[in-house]
């Protein structure tokens, strides 16, 4: 068990969360079950007013959730140096049962309170509110998830053992290694680029002829796509070694932290296109949002391309 | 344009003591008028006022406005709306003193969020207007009694609203200053704004600008 | 191209969205409206950040030197253990050791702390043969510059200027073992690249550190190994535990390893401290911005009868504490960047120097750590902003008609 002030302070920031969240939740569990728009009672009144230091609450979360994260990440790659075996984030990740499921939740989180965010937005518009029984069912399940996110951190802080050897990334995702991550990692390379920039490809078409629920599930597909292709080839040209698999590795200095990037614009593409499929915006606003989505989309296959074309470029020949 | 269809309004100070402000009021005021509701304190002129800007809701009976009932909106509707329609001249002003008088002026725009430049343009428009351009730094509460007043007029009507509503505009003002302000309102209404004063001040009694007098006492309108 | 017009369009509506200037300006003059209010807690907000920054930045520095320490120790010390206490060790022992397939060097070391009472401070001689392999570059470069005098020693600067202030100029009295005097020539003053260790140490030849110790000729005070191939280092410590059973064999690593827990230790308490601080920080802000003067009121009352929503007042609230809680942020780091690089924190330093008469007299070096910096911002502004949130949503949902009559 470690508790370096990095960790401490994860913790702390945790503890505000679970305790701001828990007073939204109370006012969301009873917005949900007793909001009369037509009423003009005092428990309506009352109402009212708690659904904006709910709304407000739950904006303040996902504000710090977002520093707080890229800090997490940062800081799960900072204890790799102090734990035996571990080079990267990876290995650090790895080291506990826990650390896939709490990193894989995380993201969920971030996704679910940025929908959670654009459907308030949307809802405070009208004076009629029409979300807003579903805003605050919505918060009730994420009031569990974050409590899950947060025991699952606690837990895995715990069980971290600096003594223990980790594998690092080189085991852990290469070809070698049993599980359905490294098959599907070593699937033949023109087939998943394939699928990578045909997806890519569906998606602008998409865009250009606002087809919208295409779009939004391109999107779906292109996170998943993405990633494999991230991890299997684009990473290697990063790396320029074509073993080093690794989603990690090149969040570190030594590639000029790239991968901060590229996950951002990753997050930020999919992330409004994905919105579109489930609010019903008027023009003016999905325009906004197909804008968002394109743009972040095609940085991040600008930038993931670059890699191996400089590399072509430099050395006349591919990995 | 703004319609009462049968409005109380009570306020419980506590279980023993309620009050009754404004009780079964039916009217409508047509658009361009310009309104003067008589009558002694407390006879609910007041409240018709506040109803009419949304700040403060009904206990019976629809307040509408512009065929939008205003008496069912949230807290922050009822803001929004107040922003686009009503210039409220308080009784006692309402200014914050220590900020200055452009910066009192400017007030019911800043959540807007408009560029500066048409920002400026408007805030000197008005405040030439209403003769106070000279003192927009000024610290209001080192402003006369007049001066101040018209920082009141002149934020009521910075958002351009449609509805002007003025509460014992002249209590504090002598009675040249008193001219000065129902000049002030006779230019408002050339823009063909709706205007609603309430006063016992027989200064404003019989003037020809006034399109309807209304006499109020203990809450209803006496005909 | 659409999206060209698309992206300059959002570029704009962002820009528009997120800062509204006269909203800013409105939550700046506010805040100095309330001069009193607001001073007291910035000046407070102010202080933690700075004492916690210091902190930081100091417990940084050091370990920076203390690696640097740490990388120039030997790889492995092999040391004679009986009873559970240290004794010299067989220099016998080296050529079982140099026997080990890995070993690039062994070679015997001898060295011991020497009392000095009249001063209370413990000196580190060092005795070096002029023709071995110095295990250190100091000590070579030592050997090479001067015909080292084997009669003499030379002094770091720190027991120079002790020996100098009890009157001890040009030689200094040792006191051996028996009771008699080995009196030693100062031949001059060695720099170090490394001041903490250099400071209280003082070299001279094995032969006299051997007299004044009463050392054998036959034993060493420890046996220092270095490995070809540093991955090896923890292998090569086990196989020479294997043949030299009552041997205590410390590597590099766990010197590092028992510094950081140190480390870890001290400024752990620092950090409870801390928490406990700002844990009673939040409750006073909370206090303060939950206790509204009758004006306070009055205005938002006003604001609100003017067409304010409940989010324009919370985002003007929201701006405030920002920019308080930000410039509390700045200023504080500002200041221990000042208080520990420029002044060289007096007092705290000592803290985790650890109490020496001898105090080295090092400049903490300057480490430009943005993961400090971020750090120190999210154990702060995030929770005063925190702190006011319920406040705020009070005074903004007040009721407006109440207010203003």
């Amino acid at each position: 068990m470690i508790l370096s002030p990095e960790i401490l302070t994860i913790y702390i920031l945790n503890a505000l969360f679970a305790l701001l969240s828990a007073i939204a939740f109370y006012f969301s569990v009873r917005i949900f079950l007793y909001w009369n728009e037509n009423s003009t009672s005092q428990l309506q009144y009352k109402l009212e007013k708690q659904s904006y230091l709910s709304a407000t609450i739950i904006k303040y979360i996902f504000a710090i959730k977002v520093p707080l994260f890229l800090f997490f990440i940062f800081t799960l790659d900072d204890m790799s140096n102090i734990i035996s075996g571990a080079m990267c984030a990876a290995g650090v990740v790895d080291a506990t049962v826990y650390g896939s499921y709490l990193l894989v939740l995380k993201v969920l989180n971030l996704y679910l309170f940025a929908y959670w965010i654009v459907l308030h937005s949307k809802d405070i518009k009208f004076e009629v509110q029409p979300y807003i029984k579903q805003k605050f069912g919505l918060f009730i399940g994420l009031f569990f998830l974050l409590v899950v996110e947060i025991i699952l951190e606690i837990m895995m802080f715990n069980a971290i053992d600096v003594t223990s050897i980790v594998d690092c990334c080189g085991v852990i995702y290469s070809s070698s290694s049993q599980s359905y991550l490294s098959m599907v990692l070593s699937l033949d390379y023109f087939i998943l680029l394939g699928i990578f920039y045909g997806v890519f490809l569906f998606l602008t078409i998409s865009y250009i002829f606002k087809l919208r629920y295409l779009f939004s599930i391109l999107n779906l597909f292109f996170i998943i796509i993405s990633l494999i292709t991230l991890i299997s080839f684009f990473g290697t040209y990063i790396y320029e070694l074509p073993t080093h698999k690794c989603p990690f590795c090149f969040l570190q200095k030594d590639y000029n932290y790239i991968g901060y990037f590229l996950y951002t614009f990753l997050f930020i593409g999919t992330f409004n296109g994905l919105v579109i499929a489930f609010i019903e915006f008027n023009k003016q606003e999905i325009e906004k949002f197909y804008t968002l989505s394109f743009l972040f989309n095609f940085l991040y296959v600008g930038i993931v391309t670059y890699y191996p074309v400089i590399f072509y470029i430099k050395n006349g020949v591919f990995l | 344009m703004i319609t009462f269809k049968n409005v109380t309004k009570t306020y419980e100070i506590n279980t023993n003591n309620i009050i009754q402000a404004v009780e079964n009021i039916d009217i409508t005021f047509k658009e361009g008028e310009v309104i003067l509701l008589k009558g002694a304190s407390g006879s609910g002129k007041s409240s018709i006022l506040s109803l009419i800007a949304a700040l403060s809701k009904p206990t019976s009976g629809e307040v509408i406005v512009d065929s939008k009932k205003i008496s069912k909106l949230s807290d922050n509707f009822a803001s929004i709306y107040r922003r686009d329609n009503i210039g409220f001249i308080f009784q006692k002003y309402n200014l914050i003193p220590t900020l200055s008088v452009k910066d009192n002026i400017l007030l019911p725009l800043v959540p807007l969020n408009l560029k500066a430049d048409d920002v400026e343009i408007k805030l000197n428009t008005v405040m030439q207007k209403f003769s106070i351009f000279h003192k927009k730094d000024i610290i209001v509460k080192n402003l006369s009694g007049g001066e101040q007043q018209r920082v009141a007029i002149a934020r009521s009507y910075i958002n351009e609203p449609k509805i002007i509503l003025a509460d014992e505009p002249t209590a504090n003002l002598d009675k040249k200053l008193s001219e000065k302000f129902i000049e002030i309102m006779k230019e408002l209404k050339e823009m063909n704004k709706t205007i609603i004063i309430a006063t016992h001040d027989p200064l404003f009694f019989g003037l020809e600008f006034i399109d309807r007098e209304i006499e109020m006492s203990d809450g209803k309108i006496i005909v | 191209m659409e999206v060209y017009e698309n992206t300059l369009n959002l570029a704009m509506q962002i820009q528009v969205l997120s800062m509204n200037k006269y909203l800013i300006e409105y939550a700046i003059n506010s805040i100095l409206r309330q001069k009193s209010k607001n001073i007291f807690i910035f000046i407070v907000f102010t202080l933690l950040i700075f004492l916690l920054t210091s902190i930081f930045f100091i417990t940084n520095s050091i370990k920076y030197e203390l690696n640097s320490t740490v990388n120039s120790l030997p790889q492995i010390i092999v040391q004679n253990y009986k009873g559970g206490r240290h004794y010299d060790i067989e220099i016998s022992k080296v050529d079982k050791i140099l026997s080990i397939s890995g070993v690039q060097e062994s070679v015997a070391r001898v060295w011991g702390y020497y009392y000095f009472e009249n001063a209370d401070v413990h000196f580190t001689l060092v005795g070096i043969d002029m023709f071995e392999n110095q295990y250190k570059k100091s000590l070579t470069h030592l050997t090479q510059i001067s015909s080292f005098d084997e009669s003499s020693m030379y002094l770091g600067r720190g027991v120079k200027k002790l020996m100098y202030k009890n009157y001890y100029k040009n030689y200094f009295n040792f006191i051996k073992p028996n009771g008699t005097v080995k009196k030693i020539d100062i031949a001059g003053v060695f720099n170090s690249d490394i001041e903490l260790e250099s400071n209280d140490m003082i070299v001279m030849s094995k032969e006299n550190l051997r007299e004044i110790f009463a050392l054998k000729e036959n034993m060493a005070t420890d046996i220092v190994v270095k490995v070809s191939n540093p991955n090896e280092i923890d292998t090569i410590a086990l196989k020479i535990k294997e043949i030299i059973p009552t041997a205590r064999v410390i590597t590099n690593e766990d010197i590092k390893v028992s510094y950081e827990h140190l480390f870890n230790y001290k400024s752990g308490i620092f950090l409870a401290l801390f928490i406990i601080s700002l844990f009673t920080f939040f409750i006073i802000i909370y206090d303060k911005a939950s206790g509204l003067s009758s004006e306070e009121k009055h205005e938002v009352g006003i604001l609100k009868a003017i067409g304010w929503r409940v989010e324009d007042i919370l985002q003007e609230k929201f701006y405030e504490s920002f920019i308080i809680s930000f410039f509390s942020y700045l200023l504080g780091v500002i200041f221990a960047f000042a208080f520990v690089y420029l002044f060289e924190a007096p007092l705290i330093r000592d803290i985790f120097i650890g109490y020496s008469n001898l105090k080295p007299s090092f400049s903490l070096s300057f480490i430009m750590d943005f993961q400090t910096l971020f750090l120190v911002f999210l154990l702060s502004v995030p929770i005063y902003i925190a702190s006011i949130i319920i406040p705020s949503w009070r005074v903004a949902t007040l009721d407006a008609d109440e207010v203003i009559r």
